[in-house]
């Protein structure tokens, strides 16, 4: 059994994390939440409350794309994957984020 | 960048399959997470309880997911509207009767605002109507004369370079339009060849009236749409077709655009004539070099970058100079030097008399309907208002629920908006119909209604705005309060709290104070008409019929005109019903001809200019004052010995003789050297209208003066016994024996002619009449209501009093006691808004004070009267209650 949520998901880290999960290849929408839990080493974990709708408006924005295929329970499984989209806002988010986390860490310094 | 809306067209249209595939996504990661819990050893039953622990219910996942889809507000509208329909099907009684009584509000606002919108508001459907102007001129403080002499007009046109073009025109009235030997009658206008290209218009078919047409000798004619169509069917074949205006050929070259019905809104032209036409059809004397004599209508369009300002102070010393040029007499001097021209904005066109008339009119009775709608809100709030208790434990199991409070009002309020949609669809048929009615009212003469009514986007967004706001005050309120959490606690109390009580109250309140407003109005606007009616004119208005002709309409000139009249008088005399005939100029209580003139000489005196004295004249036959009954009070009347040959003769007014010393019979009167004998004093009368005041009239014999004045259509009337039916037939062959092109005009009796002439008066108190009888039932309805809810809702507490042993008759005092006190509350505030709006529609009063005791007290006495009777049922109710039964009632709902 996943260990409980060790923190709160910060605001608008959701997206940058779905988008880096899925950097590497194409996930379900479970794959995804564990994706996240294991990149960020146990820290964040998605609720599918938050994750599935996640999921559809970053579809919706044009960031992601999705088909149907048999998941690894042979089930069928609604699986997405970046678009080139998707992949240029990664990149800026990250970005943007490295830029926040960087002023941030500067100002707890001083 | 379609993406979007392909994604929107899939949510709505493949609404089903969307949801499909995000509950087939959900649940199976949902069954995946149950299967790895059994792998890990768990019993099925633990392994879906650690998977829903873990997960979430699905289906509040899937309805989050659906939540952020695009078009998602637009499913739960749908839902609302579904949900708001079944509501409103469940109860028939109270969706009918909202719906009609907010339909009659709103379609009598949309009546009058479209009547308002297209006499008043609209701008003229021509190029950059913002940019036109309209002159006038006039002297400090008096008042501003829209008619203007020509050469000012040529010389503005030639000189300024603020404008980038001027015109001018003249409204001429009737003309006969006669085709291949069928004649009928037309509304004529002269045109300045600048007109239509200052305008910016394109024609229809053919050609537009253009400068080179301005000229002597040329005889073409345009056609409006409206009249090419009602008249000539639409046939393209028109242009190039000659025909016949009062018997002289003209070319037809071409229509105006559609909708294009002239500068003057409210007084549609059908045919338009070069303005030097005017030497073809008019025998008057050349105008055209006349610096004093005002007749023409000048507009012009500024220059692009030129402000109204800078071209009136350019076209005001040009229109100065050519004045005190031309100027022959200290008078005229005097005249140039002080009144000045003025130019204002004319993008709503020039104001005809209909919109002179009914212009202030419509906005009064456009407040009235709109008091009326908000009354019928309130009632359809008072409702809403009790149905929401019904509804109260529904509500309050949603809440408890978790659906959010937002969500619980945004759908209480699509009911109120379908309700409000549904009554402004009936409104929109109901306000084309209305306006179309209440056009027709206003100008009984009328053929053609002079103005377009069909409905247009700026009428249907006036009802949305309408249906909108109406919601939002009768559906708001309600639905925030059944919503609010300490209704929650409320409900469980018995009568609803404190909160409710006040709160339909004063919708009560109001409601009775608004109608009291507008009874009080109609009783003013009654009590108006009742003077107006009553006043005593100075003639006998019983039994006197008349029409007019225009014998120049037949082709008629010269001495031809006045002969055509007497031969019409010789051919009325011996009709069987027709006791005494007579014509005259002037129609008693019409202003199609009001003669003004200026006395300079009276008796011996002579007056300098300012202090002579303005009189009104009109021509009269032998026999006016016996057929009118207007004593003579001294002298003689008119006769045939009369006539141009004899010495010139006039008939005073009591009010004129007045300004004579001695008695004026013998005395002599004129304008300037040129007087007549006084053989006359008549008595005074209302002379223009009953609401006229006794003035200054001289009667001048219509058979004396030259031919050429007799450019108007005279009109014959006839004090008959019988029936005015049977009589007009007769007339008719008279007629017609003398000249077979003769037609009657307006032939109606002088009783029918004040009642039109009291329309608008008639029209308010009717109106407004019905709209504060319609306000009195919904109040009392609204009371009625309210009390009956209060005894249900006290059932318990009255079986109880009864069961002590209290009177039925304290019972029924108990209930009308608090009837009272909501009447008298909403009575007094009604009475100090009527005593505060009566006062803003005094000009609209006559022979009444804005405080009039009899209109205020009747109001109040009708008020209570109907209230009494709407308090008197709940009342009778409570007090027959069974004590027993009443106990046992458990009450709140």
């Amino acid at each position: 059994m996943p260990p409980r949520a060790r923190a709160a998901l910060l605001q608008g880290t959701l997206d940058l994390l779905i988008l880096k999960a899925l950097s590497a290849g194409e996930l379900h929408g479970l794959g995804v939440s564990r994706r996240i839990e294991q990149i960020t080493g146990g820290t964040f974990r998605v609720q599918p409350g938050s994750l599935f709708p996640a999921l559809h408006r970053l579809e919706e924005a044009g960031w992601l794309d999705s088909r149907w295929q048999p998941s690894e329970n042979n089930r069928r499984a609604k699986y997405y994957e970046l678009t080139r989209a998707g992949r240029k806002q990664l990149g800026e988010e990250a970005a943007h984020w490295q830029h926040i986390s960087l002023a941030i860490a500067r100002a707890l310094e001083t | 960048m379609w993406q979007p809306l392909r994604q929107l067209w899939r949510n709505i249209v493949r609404r089903r399959q969307v949801a499909r595939e995000i509950d087939e996504e959900v649940r199976g990661a949902f069954e995946s997470l149950v299967e790895e819990f059994e792998g890990s050893g768990l019993s099925p039953a633990e392994a879906r309880r650690a998977a829903t622990l873990a997960f979430g219910r699905v289906e509040t996942v899937e309805a989050q997911v659906r939540d952020v889809r695009r078009g998602a507000f637009l499913d739960t509208l749908a839902q609302d509207v579904r949900f708001g329909l079944r509501l409103l099907a469940r109860s028939p009684l109270f969706a009918i009767f909202a719906a009609a009584s907010l339909a009659l509000g709103i379609g009598a606002a949309g009546a009058a605002f479209a009547l308002f919108d297209r006499l008043v508001l609209r701008e003229l459907p021509v190029a950059q109507p913002d940019r036109l102007v309209v002159a006038s001129f006039g002297g400090p403080g008096g008042r501003h004369n829209y008619s203007l002499p020509y050469p000012q007009f040529e010389a503005i046109r030639a000189r300024s370079r603020t404008l980038a073009g001027v015109f001018a025109l003249h409204p001429f009235g009737r003309v006969t339009v006669t085709l291949r030997g069928d004649s009928s009658i037309a509304e004529g206008v002269y045109v300045s060849g600048d007109y239509y290209r200052v305008l910016g218009l394109a024609p229809a078919l053919g050609r537009l009236l253009q400068p080179a047409d301005d000229r002597p000798g040329v005889a073409v004619a345009v056609l409006s749409h409206g009249y090419w169509q009602r008249r000539f069917g639409g046939r393209p074949d028109i242009v190039g077709t000659s025909v016949l205006l009062n018997a002289v050929p003209f070319t037809i070259v071409g229509v105006e655009p559609e909708g294009f019905t002239g500068t003057e809104v409210g007084r549609p032209h059908d045919v338009s004539l070069p303005m030097r036409a005017i030497e073809r059809l008019s025998e008057g004397p050349p105008r055209w070099d006349k610096a004093f004599w005002t007749w023409i209508y000048v507009m012009g369009r500024l220059k692009p970058g030129v402000t109204i300002e800078e071209a009136e102070q350019e076209t005001r010393a040009i229109f100065a100079q050519v004045g005190l040029d031309a100027a022959a007499s200290p008078g005229q001097v005097q005249l140039a030097r002080t009144h000045q021209l003025r130019l204002q904005p004319a993008a709503t066109g020039t104001a005809s008399d209909l919109r002179t008339t009914y212009g202030r009119w419509l906005r009064l009775l456009l407040a009235v309907v709109i008091a009326v709608l908000l009354l019928a809100s309130l009632n359809v709030a008072t409702l809403l208002l009790s149905r929401a208790d019904a509804r109260q434990r529904e509500i309050a199991t949603r809440l408890a629920l978790g659906a959010g409070r937002a969500r619980i009002v945004r759908q209480l309020l699509t009911e109120s908006m379908l309700l409000a949609a549904i009554a402004a669809g009936l409104g929109l048929a109901l306000a084309t119909w209305g306006s179309r009615v209440l056009l027709r009212l206003a100008t009984p003469f009328l053929e053609t209604p002079p103005l377009v009514l069909a409905p247009d986007g700026r009428l249907l967004a006036f009802l949305a705005g309408l249906a909108v706001v109406t919601c939002l005050l009768f559906g708001l309120m309600p639905a925030l309060r059944s919503t609010s959490s300490a209704r929650l606690t409320a409900s469980r109390q018995v009568g609803g709290g404190r909160h409710r009580r006040g709160l339909d109250r004063s919708l009560v309140m109001a409601q009775v104070a608004l109608s009291l407003v507008l009874l009080v109005g109609a009783g003013l606007f009654l009590r108006t008409l009742g003077r107006l009616w009553a006043q005593e004119t100075g003639y006998d208005r019983r039994d006197v019929l008349m029409f007019s002709i225009d014998a120049h309409l037949a082709g008629k000139r010269g001495d031809d005109i006045a002969e055509t009249y007497r031969r019409v008088l010789e051919a009325l005399e011996p009709l069987p019903g027709a006791r005494r005939i007579s014509a005259s100029a002037v129609r008693a209580v019409s202003h199609n001809y009001y003669f003004i003139d200026s006395m300079a000489r009276i008796g011996d005196r002579e007056l300098p200019d300012g202090q002579q004295v303005r009189v009104a004249y009109n021509l009269t036959a032998p026999g006016y004052f016996a057929t009118l009954g207007i004593p003579l009070v001294a002298g003689r009347d008119f006769d045939r010995g009369d006539t141009p040959a004899s010495s010139p003769v006039v008939i005073v007014s009591e009010s004129l003789a007045r300004h004579f010393t001695g008695n004026p019979i013998g005395q002599r009167i004129g304008p300037d050297t040129n007087t007549s004998e006084v053989v006359g004093v008549a008595k005074d009368i209302r002379y223009g209208s009953v609401k006229d005041a006794p003035r200054e009239v001289m009667y001048v014999p219509l058979f004396q003066v030259p031919s050429k004045q007799l450019w108007f259509a005279p009109t014959f009337a006839i004090r008959y016994a019988g029936r005015p039916g049977d009589l007009i037939p007769a007339i008719r062959d008279a007629v017609a024996r003398v000249d077979p092109g003769l037609e009657l005009i307006g032939v109606r009796t002088l009783e029918a002619q004040t009642d039109a002439s009291l329309t608008r008066e008639r029209l308010l108190a009717l109106l407004t009449a019905y709209g504060g009888g319609f306000a009195l039932v919904l109040s009392c309805l609204g009371l009625y209501g309210v009390l009956s809810d209060r005894v249900t809702l006290r059932t318990a507490e009255i079986g109880l009093r009864l069961a002590l042993g209290a009177q039925p008759a304290a019972v029924r005092r108990l209930v009308l006691g608090e009837a009272a006190l909501m009447v008298a509350a909403g009575a007094l505030a009604g009475l100090g808004g009527a005593l505060a709006t009566a006062r803003l529609v005094r000009s609209q009063l006559f022979g009444v004070e804005p405080d009039d005791p009899v209109a205020l007290a009747g109001a109040v006495l009708l008020l209570v009267a109907m209230a009494a009777l709407a308090a008197y049922l709940p009342a009778r109710r409570a007090s027959r209650l069974d004590p027993l039964a009443a106990l046992r009632h458990e009450g709140g709902s």
